[in-house]
């Protein structure tokens, strides 16, 4: 039987920890997404999901509205994913060979990622983080201004204007190559 | 260009934008074992708000005997057991259905008795009972009552000193030992059972 999000986080939260992992399984692919589209390389994104899944668990209990707990959950990753930059440059720091790990979020071998699909990626890379954030939610996760407040903390007006200017900047990389940072 | 896209949201406008949302939304593989296994390894070993919770809701709480229940205790052992104290007996992280909290001595009766409180988690049950040697194992003698939230069922009950052997029955039918209790041996009618140690100091 499929349980709501709501069924089980109530069945969680009376100390079934382990009916957590339908919640991971229902989310991990589509917030994987989000996560690797955020901070463009796989380990930051695993580091930041997983961050997300424990923290979200350790604080089921202030989930204010379980059935909502995907938007709840999408809030924690999008913090996470706000703060991964210093965590990265630390690490960064510490030079961990990428070889060294086991990674759970694949990607397409190098030779099959088309040149289209780089050109997306660096242009994603190059939009400020705030404006990527609201571009991905908007038109990846196909959110509205509403949910993306509430994921986001920003308000609706101010997340129009970040999504307009991603989509222009987008657009005049994608289509004319600019190559300027953002701001 | 369309004006809407499938989801109902504002379209693109832009046909190079549209192309490339496609490419954005195309689903990423992950490894779900490997990761699910990383997360619920950290989830199941981390101190967390839920465990908090949960044990709160376990938690003992001291109980005031009405002279009535007093009165009974007093009738149904007749014995007077003035000073027992209980041993304490392992617990472990409350885990779903079938965890226990610890057995403490809640309250004693008017002969000194120990009342015992019996906790059992089970979120989907409809009944609980308690069984053992100290009600000749009848599941309609002690009932577990239910929390408002939590799962928790519970029930106080006086026990006399010595070693008892006990389990929970859940839904009429379904023998469970206690999570937190050793297992007992020599069995009865094959049902596994729990038990428990009431030890009057005086005789340590």
């Amino acid at each position: 039987m499929e349980l709501s999000d709501a069924a089980l986080v109530d069945i969680v939260l009376k100390g079934e920890s382990e009916a957590y992992a339908r919640l991971v399984a229902r989310y991990r692919d589509r917030y994987a997404r989000f996560a690797l589209h955020m901070l463009g390389n796989r380990e930051d994104a695993e580091e930041a999901l997983q961050d997300a899944f424990v923290r979200g668990y350790r604080s089921l209990h202030r989930c204010g509205d379980p059935a909502r707990f995907g938007s709840w959950l999408l809030a924690i990753l999008a913090n996470r994913c706000r703060t991964a930059g210093g965590r990265r440059a630390r690490r960064e720091k510490r030079f961990v060979s990428a070889e060294d790990r086991h990674y759970a979020i694949a990607l397409d071998h190098p030779a099959d990622a088309s040149a289209w699909r780089e050109e997306i990626g660096r242009a994603l890379s190059r939009l400020d983080a705030d404006q990527r954030e609201a571009f991905l939610l908007k038109h990846v996760e196909d959110m509205e201004y509403e949910q993306m407040s509430v994921v986001t903390g920003v308000g609706v007006s101010a997340l129009k204007m970040r999504v307009k200017r991603a989509c222009e900047r987008m657009r005049r990389m994608l289509t004319e190559g600019e190559d300027a940072p953002a701001r | 260009m369309r004006q809407h896209d499938e989801t109902g949201n504002t379209p693109l406008a832009d046909e190079t934008l549209e192309r490339a949302v496609g490419e954005l939304r195309r689903p990423l593989r992950v490894n779900a074992a490997l990761f699910d296994a990383r997360v619920m390894d950290e989830v199941l070993r981390a101190p967390s708000g839920v465990r908090e919770h949960v044990e709160r809701l376990l938690r003992p709480r001291t109980i005031r005997v009405s002279p009535l229940l007093a009165l009974a205790a007093g009738m149904l052992f007749a014995v007077s057991v003035a000073g027992s104290i209980l041993y304490v007996l392992p617990g472990r992280a409350p885990r779903g259905e079938g965890t226990s909290a610890e057995r403490s001595v809640v309250a004693r009766d008017a002969a000194g008795s120990p009342i015992v409180q019996f906790g059992f988690v089970a979120p989907h049950a409809s009944s609980v009972a308690l069984v053992g040697d100290f009600n000749n194992w009848d599941p309609k003698a002690t009932p577990l009552h239910a929390a408002s939230t939590g799962g928790v069922w519970s029930v106080e009950v006086p026990i006399l000193p010595g070693r008892h052997l006990y389990a929970f029955v859940v839904d009429g039918t379904v023998w469970r030992p206690d999570p937190a209790a050793p297992q007992a041996t020599g069995e009865d009618f094959g049902e596994p059972n729990s038990a428990l140690t009431v030890a009057d100091p005086g005789m340590r």
